[in-house]
């Protein structure tokens, strides 16, 4: 019967998020973020449809959940309200804190610069091996969120001086209206916003965010509809068709792919997933192959071991992927090498960051442009 | 990062319960030893009067039930023979649409009532649901001493167990409320659910866990009785008592006046597949009466309960099922 008291791990779990609030309220020396009034951060959606009966069908993400009243959308944080669709987290993030741009990882944008890092609650997937499951599966009233609108998140940012802000962490499709209204924001007054995301989101709200977004990076889970549907509960064919529309939008963008062992790191899915790479999206997008651990509901595969990563690596760069990295472990592989004369232009150890070859966009060795936003 | 014992060992029970149970033949064609009690009560007493239930009826018409599901004598008997004092006895609600059609006040103050004439202390009651707010809304008043009366929500952290639990395809945490009781006492509503088909009494689990909105593809099957295949369900549901004062044939699971129905009634039974095969038999009848389609015919047939009578949860086949009027 011990069940309500408050063990060991759960005391330093609670003080830790405590604390990490508080060091971003703190850190303005004021308070940030005042008390909650849940009512404050819900508002219309957009991106519905309304049926009969107060029925609606969500048109944000490819789940396209039919809604019906009361009831809420599988991200868990889009609910119907007799028969108007609504956000629940506008404006109400449950983390904030100030990371390297690399970390997201994005290495070809603003490289050594800092990007202040929010998320709400929710996610459109469920995947199996996720990180931040511990947001990402929750509903907005199962954490510790916080009021910060629009116009506050661009303060900070421009007061901390981040170059960005990244919407990331969990899935930043489900709190679209929040994030559209900070890429405006930061666009008007020269803080470029970046989507992190899985991703799975529809054609129009998609072409949408790329007006006002500097960049995007898109966690390409497999090149697999098995792996999707078993291990993602989503489905590969709409996440391929947005990175179509980022092509198509001319945007900034880099794939990010988790290796998982058994589950999509055999040889032909890599290859067949960076031969699809080069040829509908070109060879200058950057693809990272990040190395797994066992969390969440998939803790009984090992890490991926760094041969395989390396492998990756390879077959993407035969593929003709100019700029393949491998993430979550250290290794000359985080480095960026010229394509043309092969030099070191940017070294990292993991987000210590020197950029040693490059001049503007181009390589200082040989003038080679570099693509990205530098 | 590494798998414990104890965790290999869980996986390994799952996987292997998961996969027998997709392997079978259609088990529920295969009845099970003993036939299941479903007891229905109904009286015009027992039908709402603004929103609320007399407790008095309803205590009258529970005693009478608990007596015929547990063949006692005496209705003190019959609550002694399902609980013991000692005990710490959850009683879970449904409480979403508010007070319209939420389980009623009186009906769960005459489960009480029936706890304690089984000698089960007072301050070892737990009436709860998702929320206090939902709670609230379906006229609860919250009660931390005492008779206690309160949401997962008020709970350490986010009120819910600190590690993944498995049922089948199902990942999931339950409410601390649910790690904390012995038994369970289920008190849905009866009403049509405008994905699951009808929520009933395995539906109404989901609001026992963190992520419900997760499992709500393909009419929720099979993941509503999956989810109850778990032991902290499986094992510690011990009475069901289904609110049917006035239910809801259609655009559930929040309250539609127009397709509401005072039914004046409750069903009770220890057999959640047989009494949502038995409630989704009356939701389809009273569909028919007013001219509307079955729900297989709109696609929402609640297959999960096919499912769950395939894992063994109960019966559906009528010949297996006592079905006593009262």
């Amino acid at each position: 019967m011990k069940n309500d008291q408050l063990t060991r791990r759960s005391f330093l779990k609670y003080a830790f998020s405590a604390g990490s609030i508080c060091s971003l309220a703190l850190m303005e020396g004021a308070l940030l973020f005042p008390a909650v009034k849940n009512d404050e951060f819900i508002r219309e959606a957009k991106y519905y449809e309304k049926q009969g009966e107060k029925r609606v069908t969500c048109k944000l993400c490819p789940q396209e959940c039919r809604v019906a009243d009361l009831e809420r959308g599988t991200c868990g944080v889009r609910e119907n309200r007799g028969g108007t669709y609504y956000t629940l987290v506008y404006g109400n993030p449950c983390s904030a804190h100030i990371d390297p741009i690399e970390k997201k990882p994005m290495f070809h944008y603003y490289p050594t610069t800092e990007a202040l890092s929010i998320a709400t609650a929710g996610c459109n997937f469920v995947c199996k091996f996720c990180q931040n499951w511990e947001i990402s599966q929750k509903r907005p009233e199962q954490v510790h969120s916080m009021k910060f609108f629009p116009k506050r998140v661009i303060d900070v940012a421009k007061q901390r001086n981040c170059k960005t802000v990244a919407h990331t962490y969990s899935e930043p499709v489900v709190f679209f209206e929040y994030m559209l209204d900070c890429a405006i924001e930061g666009k008007k007054r020269g803080v470029p916003n970046v989507m992190i995301s899985n991703g799975y989101i529809q054609e129009k709200p998609m072409r949408e965010l790329c007006k006002y977004l500097g960049a995007v990076k898109i966690d390409l889970k497999a090149f697999t509809e098995k792996f999707y549907k078993e291990i993602c509960d989503g489905t590969l064919k709409p996440v391929l068709d947005t990175l179509l529309v980022l092509k198509d939008e001319k945007i900034w963008f880099e794939i990010v792919v988790l290796i998982i062992p058994t589950l999509n790191d055999s040889k032909k899915e890599i290859s067949d997933m960076t031969r699809w790479i080069v040829k509908e999206l070109g060879p200058d997008v950057p693809v990272h192959f990040s190395r797994y651990y066992p969390t969440f509901m998939l803790k009984n595969i090992p890490p991926t071991p760094p041969a395989t990563l390396h492998q990756a690596r390879k077959i993407a760069m035969d593929n003709g992927v100019k700029f393949a990295y491998i993430g979550n472990m250290v290794s000359d592989a985080e480095n960026t090498y010229c394509p043309s004369c092969g030099k070191v232009l940017i070294e990292r150890l993991r987000y210590h960051v020197i950029t040693r070859g490059m001049k503007g966009n181009r390589c200082k060795y040989c003038n080679e442009i570099i693509p990205g936003v530098f | 990062m590494k798998l414990t014992r104890r965790e290999f060992g869980k996986q390994v029970i799952y996987s292997a319960a998961a996969l027998s149970a997709s392997l079978s033949f259609p088990t529920f064609l295969i009845p099970s030893a003993a036939r299941s009690r479903v007891v229905l009560a109904r009286s015009e007493k027992l039908k709402r009067v603004n929103h609320q239930l007399s407790e008095e009826n309803a205590a009258h018409f529970l005693d009478q039930a608990v007596v015929k599901i547990t063949g006692r004598s005496s209705p003190p008997a019959a609550w002694k023979s399902l609980f013991s004092p000692g005990e710490r006895i959850g009683i879970k609600l449904s409480c979403l649409p508010g007070k319209p059609l939420s389980s009623a006040h009186g009906l769960v103050m005459a489960i009480v009532r029936g706890l304690k004439a089984a000698g089960v202390s007072e301050n070892h009651i737990y009436i709860w649901e998702r929320t206090n707010r939902e709670l609230e809304r379906a006229g609860f008043d919250i009660s931390r001493s005492g008779l206690k009366v309160e949401g997962t929500d008020a709970y350490l952290g986010d009120g819910y167990s600190e590690n993944i639990e498995f049922a089948g395809s199902v990942g999931t945490r339950f409410s601390r409320i649910m790690e904390k009781v012995d038994a369970l006492i289920n008190v849905p509503v009866l009403k049509d659910h405008d994905l699951a088909g009808v929520s009933i009494s395995m539906k109404n689990f989901y609001g026992a866990i963190y992520n419900p909105n997760k499992f709500h593809r393909n009419n929720c099957d099979p993941y509503v009785a999956e989810l109850c295949t778990h032991p902290m369900i499986k094992d510690k549901l011990r009475l069901i008592v289904c609110d049917a004062s006035r239910i809801q044939v259609n655009n559930g699971p929040a309250f539609y006046p127009k397709y509401a129905w005072e039914y004046g009634g409750f069903l009770v039974s220890q057999d959640p597949a047989a009494l949502d095969y038995i409630g989704w038999q009356i939701i389809e009848k009273r569909r028919k009466q007013i001219g509307l389609k079955p729900l297989k015919a709109v696609d929402r047939e609640p297959k999960y309960i096919l499912t769950a009578a395939r894992l063994k949860l109960g019966n559906i086949d009528e010949k297996y099922i006592q079905r006593i009027e009262i």
